[in-house]
């Protein structure tokens, strides 16, 4: 029975979504990082004596949310290429795409499977970053009642959407590494590669606001036209609104979602292309 | 012979062969047209998220990148990054290396320019401590003379102002930086006249802590421009709360009777404090 004769399954999906999901937590790598980042959060409170500049419950969503990026990051990146290599490697997929499966369902299903860990990873280290700082906001609140006077001062909400929104972010780069696995060769070049196009998506704005605007004008094209080729990771860059004027604006954070969203649709899409080329 | 034998040579064109190449265009073309059709979506978002964030700016981050502090921006640790920077700052600084710490300092509030803590002492290290390091450097305070010493003065001064009205444009109107530009006017270049404008602009923001007017008020007179500075004391006295131990309000009474002694007010023409609102027209 060939592919094309059956229809898109999303059971077939959610099937290899299931056992990317167990494959992913079952790694010494996932539950390494999440004890780095979990450990980093907590210990947040012992860095506050390094702290100059900003106020303490300032510092330790900073923290926090550091940990998050860096360690999510790392996870996203090494998680998707070792999980989508595992298969090609072990020969799991050879059997696997013999079967009447459609490309789409293995690729997008590796990527649900990938996003629901990272979305365990994200909610594990925001809630516990929650709760450190309502505890902390606590006691200060006991100790210095005259700077609470309007109640507590952490918008918790926006904590939340920006951990949705990193959460969506790592989805746009799992979707990338699964791109650049879809015609690599290899666990680590897809890797090294994803850690490369990761700095780019966070740094093509400073590309685009220091070449757009030059006199060569083939030069301001090519950068122009990279800028619109990688996603802008600074976008999901919110924390940093947190407590500041009226915080996280929700049509903002619904925009930069639909943007996160629309990409991870379009680069899976290339990313079935593209492993529809591939001889396995 | 030469062309028969490339004439003999047949060409055997392979399409298959090109299927990465039209892989990887296709996917190229792809991520260019999706940058293309979300940019509507992702412009106003990033206009708005950059104007919330001035430390995204190129102009914050130029000095940062390539000094191996990347990945900890990249990362989301720009608070600790730059708390760190700043320890090694005082570390570069307790050897009075002038070229190192000016250096150093740039670099921290290049990594974050959100809190005001890095921008004032930095300043505060330019200009008061950093002259000091050059007359030390030339030959001690007896061997420097007068001129040269205004000289450092001067220059050190005029980085530091240059360094907090950069911190203006990452905190624009906040008072502190405006009252650390009196400060170097005043202390470092004895510069009384500038300064008082400083301190008026000041104490005249939202926030302004109170001594910002009173030492306007005091600059005025020791340009001699006693009458000024009774005016300017009689329009802020009532401004100021009594129950704030802050806003010296006994002492700014103070200050208004010596310039009525020394302008020679006639006893019914001296200020009078509005009433303070007794407990009995408060009480219900």
């Amino acid at each position: 029975m060939s592919v094309a004769s059956v229809p898109f399954s999303f059971s077939r999906l959610s099937l290899i979504a299931g056992n990317t999901f167990l494959e992913a937590v079952r790694q010494k790598l996932f539950n390494f990082l999440l004890l780095l980042a979990v450990g980093l959060v907590a210990s947040a409170q012992f860095f506050r004596e390094f702290n100059f500049g900003s106020s303490e419950l300032k510092f330790i969503s900073d923290f926090g949310f550091g940990a998050l990026i860096f360690f999510g990051s790392a996870l996203t990146i090494a998680t998707t290429a070792q999980l989508f290599f595992s298969e090609i490697e072990n020969r799991t997929a050879l059997t696997l795409l013999a079967k009447p499966l459609w490309r789409a369902e293995f690729v997008f299903g590796k990527f649900l499977g990938v996003f629901a860990v990272i979305g365990v990873f994200c909610a594990l280290t925001i809630g516990l970053m929650m709760a450190l700082l309502w505890h902390r906001e606590g006691q200060l609140m006991n100790i210095r009642p005259e700077d609470f006077a309007n109640g507590r001062l952490i918008a918790y909400g926006d904590l939340l959407v920006v951990g949705v929104l990193q959460w969506l972010k790592f989805g746009v780069l799992a979707a990338i590494v699964l791109l650049i696995a879809s015609f690599s060769n290899t666990n680590l070049f897809t890797v090294v590669t994803g850690f490369f196009v990761l700095v780019i998506c966070h740094l093509q704005y400073l590309a685009r606001d220091a070449w757009g605007n030059v006199d060569n004008a083939v030069l301001g094209l090519v950068v122009r036209a990279l800028g619109f080729i990688f996603p802008n990771f600074q976008l999901f860059n919110l924390a940093d609104q947190i407590g500041q004027g009226s915080g996280v604006s929700p049509v903002v954070a619904l925009q930069v979602a639909g943007y996160a969203v629309a990409y991870i649709g379009v680069i899976g899409g290339l990313a079935v292309y593209s492993f529809r080329n591939r001889e396995i | 012979m030469g062309w028969l034998f490339i004439a003999s040579v047949t060409v055997r064109f392979n399409p298959a062969a090109l299927r990465p190449f039209r892989a990887g265009a296709v996917v190229v073309l792809g991520l260019f047209a999706a940058g293309v059709a979300l940019r509507p979506l992702e412009a106003p978002a990033w206009a708005e998220i950059r104007a919330g964030q001035p430390a995204l700016r190129l102009e914050s981050l130029k000095d940062a990148l390539g000094q191996g502090v990347t990945v900890g921006l990249l990362g989301g640790f720009r608070a600790i990054v730059a708390d760190l920077f700043w320890i090694r700052t005082n570390t570069i600084w307790e050897d009075n290396d002038l070229p190192g710490t000016q250096t150093s300092i740039k670099l921290v509030t290049a990594i974050d320019p959100r809190p005001l803590y890095f921008w004032l002492n930095g300043s505060r290290m330019i200009a008061y401590d950093m002259p000091n390091w050059r007359i030390d450097k030339a030959g001690g305070y007896d061997a420097v003379p007068e001129a040269v010493r205004l000289r450092f003065d001067q220059e050190q001064s005029s980085v530091a102002i240059k360094y907090l009205e950069n911190a203006l444009e990452f905190h624009p109107g906040e008072p502190l930086l405006i009252l650390e530009i009196a400060n170097v006017h005043l202390n470092r270049l004895k510069d009384l006249e500038t300064a008082a404008g400083f301190y008026l602009a000041a104490s005249r923001l939202p926030d302004a802590p109170f001594y910002a007017a009173r030492i306007y008020a005091e600059l005025l007179r020791k340009l001699g421009r006693n009458a000024e500075a009774y005016a300017f004391l009689q329009q802020l006295y009532p401004t100021l709360p009594t129950e704030d131990i802050g806003a010296m309000s006994n002492v700014v009474l103070d200050r208004i009777r010596e310039l009525e002694d020394d302008l020679n007010i006639p006893g019914a023409q001296r200020f009078q404090p509005p009433a303070a609102p007794s407990a009995a027209a408060s009480a219900p």
